[in-house]
């Protein structure tokens, strides 16, 4: 009759626990009662519980003798390398640098900055600096007029001396 | 701890005695590589005394350790693509990994298991049989067996939970037990 009490897949899956002292009481109260009655479920604890102890045969090394003086040289040598980015003249001197390297690239945006933006953008000002002469001389063209007569008398001096003539005659 | 954070290297130095022999112990059945191990270690405290300052004793130290050593081996594994089946070096006396290969005594012993083994033979086997665990299963099996810790210290270490860890184990010594049914007196 004993023989016939069988572990679930749950039961057996809660051995391994049950011989750590990791079950919880309910599971523990299970598992005892189990293995009470069945002398297939005692064996396969058992064997569980053997084939653990064989894991004492896994070596257990010791480190080399020099193993601590070599690690805590390791770990000065580091020292040494960060110990320079930690002194108070390298830090003073890293924000010197970065200060500078910050005002040069400022001064460099601001006259990229103005040169783009005079290029580019055109002021009412520029307009009429630009047209100034046109502007001074406005009454004249519109007393000419035409282009065109403009024209023909920078090509015919007679034409010109002719004008000139008429000018001196009106002012007299 | 807290005096290696007040630059103590005395307690530094008193640390790495501590745990040196326990982290190689971990890392060689790991790997079964002792000059990999050795490094492994030496670089897990190289990894304590650069994490010194942001130390906060939220965690036991041993924890705290061994989820620094956890961390290496993994990321190690990963680096190193390591292959399960090219593993455990005979005897665990030099640092060249053997192959487990047709030709193994192990092998050659599992056909006559009534034998009495002698304690290498033996060791070879055990060692043998820890291949057949995936390395998770296995980092948690040493966790347990040589650091003695809890499921819910070996979930800390991993980052599992205790009922995770339970599964694992399971499952670990469900194969180990099969894989050394043999060896079983």
């Amino acid at each position: 009759m004993e023989k016939l009490q069988r572990l679930s897949s749950e039961d057996r899956d809660n051995l391994p626990a049950y011989l750590d002292g990791e079950l919880n009481e309910d599971a523990t109260r299970r598992i005892e009662s189990i293995l009470a009655q069945s002398s297939v479920a005692r064996n396969d604890l058992e064997r569980l519980s053997k084939t653990y102890d064989l894991l004492d045969e896994l070596p257990h090394p010791d480190a080399p003798k020099d193993f601590v003086e070599k690690t805590l040289a390791t770990v000065r040598l580091e020292e040494v390398k960060v110990s320079i980015s930690d002194q108070l003249w390298f830090q003073n001197t890293q924000k010197v640098l970065v200060l500078i390297g910050w005002t040069v690239a400022l001064i460099i945006a601001s006259v990229a900055g103005f040169a783009i933006t005079n290029h580019i953008i055109e002021r009412p000002e520029d307009v009429l600096v630009e047209e100034l002469p046109l502007m001074k001389n406005l009454d004249r063209y519109e007393e000419v007029q035409s282009v065109e007569f403009l024209n023909q008398l920078t090509a015919s001096e007679e034409l010109l001396k002719q004008m000139g003539k008429a000018t001196s005659h009106e002012q007299k | 701890m807290l005096r290696v954070k007040d630059g103590d290297d005395g307690a530094f130095a008193q640390i790495v005695e501590r745990f040196q022999n326990r982290l190689i112990g971990i890392f060689t059945n790991m790997f079964a590589d002792s000059a990999l191990a050795e490094d492994l270690a030496q670089e897990v405290f190289l990894r304590i005394y650069r994490a010194k300052q942001g130390y906060e004793p939220t965690a036991k130290l041993s924890t705290w350790i061994f989820q620094i050593a956890n961390n290496l081996a993994s990321n190690s594994r990963r680096s190193k693509g390591r292959k399960k089946e090219v593993q455990f070096q005979v005897g665990g006396s030099g640092s060249q990994p053997v192959q487990v290969g047709e030709n193994n005594v192990a092998e050659k012993s599992a056909m006559m298991p009534t034998r009495q083994l002698d304690k290498t033979e033996m060791q070879e086997r055990v060692q043998s049989a820890m291949t057949v665990l995936n390395e998770r299963q296995r980092m948690a099996v040493l966790l347990h067996r040589f650091e003695g810790m809890s499921y819910a210290d070996i979930g800390e270490t991993m980052e599992l939970s205790t009922q995770a860890v339970k599964s694992l184990l399971s499952r670990a010594r469900e194969n180990l037990r099969e894989a050394l049914e043999n060896y079983i007196t």
